[in-house]
């Protein structure tokens, strides 16, 4: 509960002293939680944090319309304040537009800068943090065989809406036109049927390669609870394995997919 | 007899494995072209893409393949440090070293994948290459009833 008060003097604080024109955080609606925008330090009171608190407010910083608010102040957990890295590694937020409201799971470790929240990461929190049933998930599709997968995924897959709601929580899919939405000529069907849920899955997913911080929003925001961290695990493991990068640790890093090096492994190409 | 004409010729009819190759203009499609110049016999089978460079070859074409129907997909450019526009193939090489593995993580056999380097004047390497695919997606079988990103008819 300190760590609610805490947070909530800060929050005020920063707005109070000009260090930020608007605070992002979460606030409690019955037992969900909620975005909510605070340029008035008295409404610092509502804001709240906890594990359930899974979406990923660095998806607004990029927003026309919080553009007169900046710099802006957010409430950010490890995951996220990875994913405010990625975004000035690729130069889409400038680090002084930013506040750090740091959050760890049951500590709060103040206000801080993107360089500060960057040291904060390689001194406590230095590994990506993928959910235990989505380990668990993926060692029992590695059991499977080629054919068993397919089938899983089919009947996940299937489930798809092509509602865009993994696109719109993930602070990493910033493009402003989507490939899903390029028609001339159309490479992912806008059809929610077996080939465009698949593309579209598929490309999501690889898009996010060495970008993707494991943050969870994009598996929380789906509604139909198709296991899309299964492939974000999935694509991190591969990358730190064979590039030995992890995404969100250093603000100057070259992206993963988009950069090169001639010692790449090539033991499946002959 | 419109029946057993049907049963024949549906049953009867040996399955004959569609490979596509997205290839690059300058190194494997010079390669493959050498293999014709040569009069070197290889399987019928694969249907070549022509692109600029294999890192022109966008991951989506891979998915776009097998959506329409391709029992396999081959993509080949030039050998390491002999790219036409200098780092164009170290460029697709990360892309495929992640993607294949995602591709094998939802459903599509790492064997219906093949990459290889085919330099122009490898056109025997090409064409044992295609050979080599061919068989052994011809002992795979279709890929029809699980490939998960098969366009399905309207219905």
């Amino acid at each position: 509960m300190e760590m609610i008060a805490a947070l909530r003097a800060d929050a005020a604080a920063v707005l109070a002293d000009g260090r930020a024109k608007m605070v992002i955080g979460y606030r409690a609606l019955g037992d969900r939680r909620k975005p909510v925008f605070i340029t008035d330090g008295k409404m610092a009171e509502l804001l709240v944090y906890g594990a359930e608190c899974r979406q990923n407010l660095a998806a607004y910083l990029r927003k026309g319309e919080l553009k007169r608010f900046r710099p802006l102040a957010i409430v950010a957990r490890p995951a996220v304040i990875r994913s405010l890295v990625v975004l000035a590694a690729e130069t889409q937020i400038k680090p002084a537009d930013v506040v750090v409201l740091a959050v760890g799971d049951s500590e709060y470790h103040g206000v801080l800068d993107l360089a500060g929240a960057t040291a904060l990461l390689k001194e406590k929190y230095p590994k990506l943090m993928p959910p235990e049933e989505t380990l668990k998930l993926l060692e029992k599709l590695s059991a499977m065989t080629p054919e068993e997968r397919a089938e899983f995924w089919k009947a996940e897959f299937a489930k798809c809406t092509r509602c865009y709601a993994c696109r719109a929580a993930c602070p990493g899919c910033y493009c402003t036109q989507c490939i899903v939405e390029k028609n001339v000529p159309q490479w992912v069907s806008a059809a929610a049927d077996q080939h465009g849920n698949y593309a579209w899955q598929v490309i999501r997913a690889f898009h996010q390669a060495g970008r993707c911080t494991l943050c969870g929003a994009c598996e929380a925001a789906c509604p139909q609870g198709i296991p899309l961290m299964a492939l974000n695990v999935r694509i991190s493991q591969d990358v730190a394995e064979e590039f030995g990068a992890q995404p969100g640790e250093d603000p100057a890093a070259k992206p993963v997919i988009g950069s090169w090096s001639a010692d790449d492994e090539e033991d499946f190409i002959r | 007899m419109t029946q057993i004409a049907a049963t024949t010729t549906e049953a009867t009819k040996p399955f004959e494995p569609r490979v596509v190759a997205f290839v690059c203009n300058w190194c494997t499609y010079a390669g493959a072209d050498l293999a014709g110049t040569s009069r070197m016999q290889y399987a019928p089978n694969v249907r070549i893409v022509k692109l600029p460079c294999t890192g022109r070859i966008d991951p989506l074409f891979v998915v776009k393949a097998f959506e329409g129907g391709a029992d396999a997909v081959l993509v080949s450019g030039c050998h390491p440090g002999d790219c036409h526009y200098t780092s164009g193939n170290y460029h697709a090489r990360r892309r495929w070293t992640i993607f294949r593995k995602l591709l094998d993580l939802t459903g599509i056999d790492p064997r219906r994948l093949h990459f290889s380097w085919v330099s122009a004047a490898e056109g025997a390497k090409f064409a044992h290459l295609i050979n080599d695919v061919t068989a052994k997606v011809r002992a795979l079988g279709p890929f029809e009833p699980h490939n998960p990103a098969r366009r399905r008819p309207w219905r």
